[in-house]
């Protein structure tokens, strides 16, 4: 779905990733972890078209990103759940839930109505909360919102920015098992993290470190193997 | 003050109110997306009344004025984005450079004042009538005689607010205003274009400029001038209303309307001064405008 080949990419003056190598075929759950400041969330803002590739290629559902803008991308289904949620805080649940699907092309009131209702199914604490704002919900309510919201634009490449950052246990489990269930069905899923969590439900896993990735395994691997993850992560 | 006298200032204050709301809407929204506004909104709506005084002059229907005027203005707006202020954007690194549109939309109202001055010349004049017969039409409300012409202009106006409200609250494209208002960036990856989504910011700011122009030609005289007054007026509501909340800047814009109203009864040598003392004084009880902090913000 998603393939990377020798990315190089960085802000300003600062180059910051450095020959990437990476893809993401449908159907699965891939987790790249990374130190703070590793360049984690540079790669994704790199996908996702935010921050310009420097060198290599990016080729997203068969085609190259060259030239497509961030919304160009995001229509196409490269959908990107941004760090910290992102909630649009004046906006209703609802609102946030609508937002990003009303600006495909061609998606009727019925088709977004119908999509509303699975993400209420997925994660029924939004129906409860659906005319409230959504800067009043907790963290653990934002991420699911987030999460809906970036479903609700019909994505076949979902990448997630930390989606444990400041969640419960009880609401990280939610989410990783809603992101387990998505991958099943076909989706391709990328995330980024700090924590191992993400482990326990990934089928592949990268460490990135200082702009590099140093090491791909299996995420089972991993899992059994915290030694080489420490010595990588520290 | 007899009874008369108090319903005449009170309406002429709610016409002028709600000319300044519709200004000031045109400052609040453009603020709210983009962090950046137009300091000619005055000059635009001087050029709107202009167009419009020359257009009805020559007889042309005023349904079909409304329409020109807020087509040239709806382009000058597109204009002003891609002229005025994109290609600085570009630019903001540059030490200062996030301020530059500060002087650029100036430039571009001076440009309109001296455009109008050389079009139609220095000397005040009077726009005809949109509404009634002639300028003085006049009917009794509870054996008070009100001018019509001003009562239709309370109604457009409040009535184009009434609308903007829906559009800012209840379209998909009010919507995409305050998501790239919220950070530009995850508007983009909710597939917001950001770069039309400003252009139609500037858009709807210059067609409010519009309707105002049109609506005022007929209240005060048109000159090449009454823009930088307009403008200032405008940055005084909108501040009321704490460039946040579009509630605060409609209440701000009444406020504003009837101290100026009258004022000018009680002192007309310094009209024009007691509003500005009012907005000062509001501002130092509450610095984050009428309610700031009450109602949630667009934000």
């Amino acid at each position: 779905m998603i393939r990377l080949e020798k990315v190089c990419s960085g802000i300003g003056s600062i180059d910051i990733l450095h020959d990437i190598d990476l893809a993401v075929t449908p159907g699965e759950l891939v987790v790249v972890l990374g130190a703070n400041g590793a360049g984690k969330t540079t790669l994704l803002r790199t996908i996702s078209g935010l921050v310009e590739v420097r060198g290599g290629s990016i080729k997203f559902d068969g085609r190259t990103n060259k030239g497509a803008t961030a919304h160009e991308l995001a229509r196409s289904g490269l959908v990107h759940v941004p760090q910290g949620r992102q909630i649009i805080p004046a906006l209703t649940v609802e609102e946030n839930l609508a937002i990003g699907a009303e600006n495909l092309s061609g998606l009727g009131r019925d088709e977004i109505a119908r999509r509303m209702d699975a993400e209420y199914e997925r994660f029924p604490v939004l129906k409860m909360r659906r005319h409230i704002l959504g800067g009043s919900l907790s963290g653990g309510e934002q991420q699911m919102l987030a999460v809906s919201r970036g479903l609700m634009m019909g994505p076949k490449l979902l990448m997630l920015d930390e989606p444990s950052l400041g969640l419960a246990p009880q609401a990280l489990q939610r989410i990783l098992a809603a992101l387990g269930e998505l991958a099943r069905t076909g989706m391709a899923v990328l995330m980024v993290e700090q924590k191992t969590s993400a482990l326990q439900i990934a089928d592949r896993a990268y460490v990135l470190k200082n702009g590099a990735i140093v090491h791909h395994a299996p995420a089972a691997d991993l899992r059994n193997d915290a030694d080489v993850f420490r010595h990588y992560m520290n | 003050m007899s009874t008369a006298n108090f319903i005449q200032l009170f309406l002429s204050g709610l016409t002028m109110g709600a000319l300044y709301a519709l200004t000031a809407k045109g400052l609040f929204i453009a603020h709210l997306a983009t962090t950046r506004m137009n300091f000619g909104q005055g000059e635009f709506l001087m050029i709107a009344a202009y167009l419009s005084m020359t257009l009805l002059l020559v007889g042309v229907p005023v349904i079909l004025v409304a329409v020109l005027v807020i087509a040239v203005l709806a382009l000058m707006g597109w204009g002003l984005e891609r002229i005025a202020l994109r290609p600085l954007d570009r630019l903001k690194s540059l030490v200062g450079g996030q301020y530059s549109w500060v002087l650029t939309t100036m430039g571009v109202a001076l440009i309109m004042q001296n455009v109008a001055t050389l079009v139609w010349g220095k000397s005040s004049q009077y726009s005809p009538p949109l509404f009634s017969a002639s300028r003085d039409n006049v009917i009794k409300i509870m054996g008070v005689g009100v001018f019509v012409e001003e009562l239709l202009v309370i109604a457009a106006a409040f009535l184009v607010v009434g609308l903007f409200y829906v559009f800012l609250f209840l379209t998909t494209h009010g919507r995409a205003i305050r998501a790239i208002a919220f950070n530009r960036e995850t508007a983009a990856l909710l597939g917001i274009d950001v770069t039309r989504t400003t252009v139609l910011v500037f858009v709807i700011a210059s067609v409010l400029a519009a309707i105002s122009g049109i609506l005022v030609g007929p209240i005060v005289t048109v000159q090449p001038h009454m823009g930088l007054v307009f403008t200032v007026k405008a940055l005084a509501v909108a501040s009321l209303g704490g460039f946040a909340n579009p509630l605060g800047v409609l209440a701000g814009a009444i406020i504003f309307g009837m101290a100026e109203s009258f004022s000018n009864y009680f002192n007309s040598a310094f009209g024009d001064l007691y509003p500005l003392l009012v907005v000062l004084a509001l501002l130092v009880v509450k610095p984050s405008g009428l309610f700031g902090e009450a109602k949630a913000d667009v934000r």
